[in-house]
């Protein structure tokens, strides 16, 4: 072994190092670079002309659009509907995806069958739900009503009354997403040892405790992730609301925007009433509300972590350490040791 | 096997990229002269595949690629976004109710003077001819379909109400003005306590449609706020609905069919496409054709017609000649009658109407009404309106909104008018 | 060593078994949700095996005989194994390259340390905040120019590395994997690539598991993207699907009957997907 040939290979390895974070994400900027970005520049131009969706690009008018959409009263009730159903299923949703995943993260039998229900209401079609929704809540003899009225309420008027309304399509993204979200969070709660579970109830900690102190604490970056994706996706809802309303087909929201979210309207300035121009300023608008709203979650959920458990982390790996270096020094490889582990 | 998961992955996934592409790439626009391929879009049901078929093997070298979009909202944000991108197919289809919005952007359509569409001019009836014809003067689509409007009735409803529920009977009560319409409902809404109509969205659109000028006048201004005759027809609406005329039923839910089925209301503003509409609905809320709903050969206020299509060439396109030619085939009164046949919807060629008409296959739906002969009589003295830029806005999201708070008594005549004014100076420049 | 490691962790694996047994009240709960889950597939199969009319009844609850009958109607009306064929393609290919992309970019973002990794991170994910409605233009008229227009191509390519994958696997990869091992991995001399195989994949199998489900979940039930700029003579399942509805008068009993079997797949789909959801991984090494 001459020191020309260790120096190269030390100055591969260095390059391994350095480089191949670059190479390993660049799959998705070269990506994003080439069909990502142009709609991107796109619409931020566009937001900045007077542009009819037919007649195409007219003239420069800097920040007119945004003027015009800031100062239009239907933008900002298409806004606090969107927040009022965000916040009628993000919460719930969460909540429910919580207490599904710590249910299903059990030893239970049919574990896979259990599972893969949850998921169910996702892959069902989009013509099934907005029938079965539709007939839900009907406002004469809907199933919703018929329930409302056995414990002595009138009809509720689901598709005409501004509350009603944004419970309805909450159910409706709940009902869609929840199973969804409840197997992302299954599956970081899948990862966490189960000897921190053993030892905390060796030390007498009863199952919420376990579940407070230890789950949700482990699966905290998954937990951010849920928080973030749900935020991003329940200020963006379209669809829903979009089929709820089959009488006006001029993407409204309801007879009187009860129901229109922001995307719906960004929707209704583009396709409706044509003007290109301003849906991109909304879009954009959209963008920076979304932005400041996932910063706020974020920072929020990031309070979620116990000292107490950092500790009891730390040392649950150091003893993964000291375990794979044992089994190194009795001859057996690294790698060999971990798929042997994992084919459990 | 593991150790190359990741590589075997990233190289599947790379090899059926390319290969995807390269498919892409050679499939379009063929490689010889001779060889055309037509590309079309159409929505709906348009009945054209066995046409297309036919047409291939007439014309060898052509070859069709057709795209059929589910619905016509769909079909339009689909053609939108292609005439905002510049990437329409080299033949589309248009709906009556785009051709506003269109107009302003006839430019991307071809003239098809140019291929001699003004030699058969007379094939259609004038106004659907007329409705395809730009304000320069170029006519940009060849008519396909329309919608002459009749009216359903429910024969049982009619009855009870001591009404004759035959057909001919009904045609000569109803025949007459809107105001003559409203007052034989409110004679009815009188006797039984039953709604008339089922909402006043449709009554509305077909009050419209009837004036010489609509929402904008003929020069293409807009002409709402002080258009005295509009304000006529929507006092006379108000007032219906005030009375109890209108039965306040979500446009095209109808509770789910039911109110088709249960009386709800007793007659329903019918275009010819409309027939299967009423038969899906009346089945879906438990009925059928013993439920009793018939159609009658009159309209009040004379000739209306709701929706239809144009076929357009691109002006993008690459084989305009052919396109035009393929489009013109198509319209033509004989397969005009084969598309009638295989979709149900009425054709727009005299010729195709007459055979129809001599026909006149019983609907047994409707009690075994002609509704070919029936709709052919109503094709006639259709107006022809100028439709503005903005026409559907106005419709859907100005006077919709409005009409319903009308109809659920949320306000009176004025206030509805009012909010129709305030929405159309917020929605419409 | 490894014995009295092991020990204490055998006796407390008793208790364990106490601790993870669960109730009644537990499989209640599971089977109230599986009935509000299952029930909309249920009533789309009970309508799809009856008629028209069977759409119209308010709870439905017993199929009719005619699925197969109904079933048969989709396959004259539309070409569904070529759409069938093409969704396979399509979802197949964006899953494989999603999984295998997230992954890869995910476990750099959690794992290593390099110049601009926060910002750059912080990008990603403000990308999934743009509202993508408008972009169809755009990226319609990206494709013309490429002339995929048509193509499965143009379906395919623009969601071949997805934020969402990139930031679930970050996420659910900076937890999971203890830096302490793939420190234990370089000491044994391995390079980036081989300490990525070694050490990240075998952890990140459920998450690659759940991620590629969910990516061919998406990508076979997105419906707008594909009727803009695909054709009817190369269609995807839920385009060819939605030309039964394209009437004036529709027979749902034959849509829900197409619904159902575009959905047979997702279904064969759960099932391996699910095996891969295996508790503690990483608490197996401790246990070994």
């Amino acid at each position: 072994m001459s020191t020309t040939s260790l120096t190269l290979r030390q100055r591969l390895s260095r390059l391994d190092v350095k480089a191949s974070p670059y190479a390993y994400i660049a799959p998705f900027f070269v990506l994003f670079g080439i069909v990502g970005l142009f709609p991107l520049v796109y619409t931020f131009v566009v937001s900045f002309n007077d542009w009819d969706l037919l007649k195409g690009p007219g003239e420069w008018v800097g920040l007119e659009n945004y003027v015009n959409v800031l100062t239009d009263r239907f933008f900002w009730n298409s806004l606090g509907n969107t927040l009022s159903i965000f916040f009628l299923s993000a919460v719930p949703q969460l909540f429910f995806a919580l207490v599904i995943a710590a249910v299903l993260d059990q030893n239970l039998k049919g574990r896979t069958f259990w599972r893969m229900s949850v998921l169910l209401p996702y892959v069902v079609s989009p013509v099934a739900v907005t029938l079965i929704f539709s007939s839900v809540f009907n406002e004469q003899d809907g199933l919703a009503n018929n329930l409302v009225n056995l414990i002595g309420i009138a009809d509720i008027q689901w598709k005409h009354d501004v509350a009603a309304s944004h419970l309805a399509i909450a159910t409706m993204v709940n009902y869609r997403w929840t199973g969804y979200n409840a197997l992302i969070l299954l599956a970081a709660m899948q990862a966490v040892p189960r000897d921190l579970y053993e030892s905390a109830a060796l030390d007498g900690a009863g199952p919420i405790r376990r579940f407070v102190s230890i789950t949700i604490p482990s699966i905290r970056p998954t937990l951010i992730f849920v928080v973030i994706t749900s935020t991003i996706g329940g200020l963006q809802i379209f669809t829903e609301p979009r089929l709820f309303d089959v009488s006006n087909a001029g993407g409204i929201g309801g007879s009187d925007r009860q129901f229109q979210t922001a995307v719906l309207y960004l929707w209704e300035m583009a396709f409706f009433r044509r003007d290109f121009g301003e849906a991109s300023a909304i879009a954009w608008l959209l963008f920076l509300l979304i932005v400041g709203f996932a910063l706020l979650n974020f920072l929020v959920s990031r309070r979620i972590a116990s000292t107490e458990l950092r500790s009891a982390q730390r040392k649950a790996s150091r003893a993964l350490l000291e375990n794979s270096r044992a089994v190194r020094l009795s001859g057996r490889i690294t790698a060999g040791a971990v798929e042997s582990r994992s084919d459990r | 096997m593991r150790l190359s998961r990741p590589a075997a992955a990233t190289a599947i996934a790379s090899a059926a990229v390319l290969s995807l592409a390269l498919t892409g790439c050679s499939a379009s626009g063929g490689g010889g002269d001779d060889e055309i391929t037509l590309s079309i879009t159409t929505f709906g049901t348009f009945g054209y595949e066995d046409l297309y078929a036919e047409y291939e093997e007439l014309n060898p070298n052509i070859t069709i690629e057709a795209t059929n979009i589910d619905t016509g909202g769909n079909a339009r944000t689909d053609a939108f976004t292609k005439i905002a991108s510049g990437g329409l197919t080299d033949i589309v289809a248009l709906e009556e109710g785009w051709l506003g919005a269109i107009m302003e952007v006839s430019d991307n359509f071809v003239d098809l003077r140019d291929y001699g569409i003004e030699d058969r001019a007379t094939d259609w009836v004038d106004w659907k001819y007329a409705q395809g014809t730009d304000p320069a003067g170029r006519v940009i689509g060849y008519g396909t379909d329309i919608g002459p409007e009749g009216i359903c009735y429910n024969g049982p409803a009619l009855e009870a109400a001591g009404l004759s529920s035959d057909r001919a009977d009904v045609a000569t009560l109803l025949d007459g003005d809107w105001e003559h319409f409203f007052e034989v409902g409110q004679a009815y809404t009188d006797t039984t306590g039953k709604a008339w109509f089922d909402h006043s969205g449709f009554v509305w659109n077909a009050m419209v449609n009837q004036l010489d000028e609509g929402y904008y006048t003929s020069d293409g201004d807009l002409n709402v706020e002080g258009n005295s005759e509009l304000r006529e027809r929507f006092d006379l609406l108000a007032g219906a609905v005030a009375g109890g005329q209108s039965a306040a039923q979500a446009a095209w839910d109808w509770n789910g069919g039911k109110s088709f089925v249960d009386g709800t209301f007793a007659v329903f503003m019918c275009p010819g496409w409309m027939l299967g509409v009423v038969k899906e609905k009346v089945e879906a809320g438990g009925g059928d054709a013993s439920t009793g709903w018939d159609f009658a050969d009159v309209f009040p206020g004379g000739a209306a017609n709701w929706g239809g299509a144009f076929l357009s060439v691109a002006a993008t396109s690459e084989h305009p000649e052919e396109a035009a030619a393929l489009s013109d085939w198509l319209t033509q009164p004989e397969q005009q009658v084969k598309q009638s046949a295989a979709a149900g919807n009425f054709p727009s060629t005299i010729a195709a109407q007459e055979t129809l008409s001599s026909e006149a296959t019983p609907n047994e739906f409707f009690n075994g009404a002609p509704t070919g002969a029936i709709l052919a009589g109503r094709a006639e003295g259709v107006v022809a309106q100028f439709k503005g830029p903005d026409d559907s806005l106005i419709q859907e999201n100005v006077f919709g909104p409005a009409l319903q708070a009308l109809d659920r008594k949320e306000t009176d005549g004025e206030g509805a008018w009012q909010q129709a004014i305030t929405l159309l100076n917020d929605l419409v420049e | 060593m490894t014995a009295t490691a092991s020990r204490p962790v055998a006796r407390a694996s008793k208790r364990g078994l106490r601790i993870d047994r669960p109730g009644f009240l537990t499989y209640g709960l599971l089977a109230a949700f599986l009935i509000g889950s299952t029930y909309p597939l249920w009533w789309s199969f009970v309508v799809a095996s009856g008629s028209n009319a069977t759409r119209g009844e308010t709870l439905p609850l017993i199929p009719g005989g005619n699925f197969l009958a109904n079933a048969s109607k989709v396959l004259d009306a539309i070409p569904f194994w070529q759409a069938l064929l093409n969704s396979v393609i399509v979802s197949g290919a964006i899953t494989i390259s999603v999984v295998a992309f997230a992954t890869l970019a995910g476990y750099s973002f959690a794992k290593l340390r390099f110049k601009g990794r926060d910002g750059l991170m912080l990008f990603v994910v403000a990308t999934l905040a743009i509202p993508t409605q408008l972009g169809v233009i755009p990226l319609f008229i990206l494709m013309k120019e490429l002339g995929w227009t048509g193509t499965l191509g143009a379906v395919i390519v623009p969601t071949l590395v997805t934020a969402f994958g990139v930031f679930f696997m970050r996420q659910y990869l900076v937890e999971v994997i203890p830096d302490e091992l793939i420190e234990a991995a370089r000491m044994d001399g391995a390079g980036q690539f081989r300490t990525f195989l070694t050490v990240a994949i075998p952890a990140a199998r459920p998450a690659m598991a759940i991620l590629g489900l969910f990516t061919f979940m998406t990508a076979w039930t997105d419906f707008f993207w594909p009727m803009i700029v695909l054709r009817s003579t190369n269609p995807t399942v839920q385009t060819a699907l939605s030309q039964l509805q394209s009437g004036y008068y529709v027979d749902y009993s034959i849509v829900l009957a197409g619904a159902i079997l575009a959905t047979i797949p997702l279904l064969v789909l759960f099932v391996i997907a699910g095996r891969q959801l295996i508790a503690g991984i990483m608490a197996g090494a401790v246990k070994g």
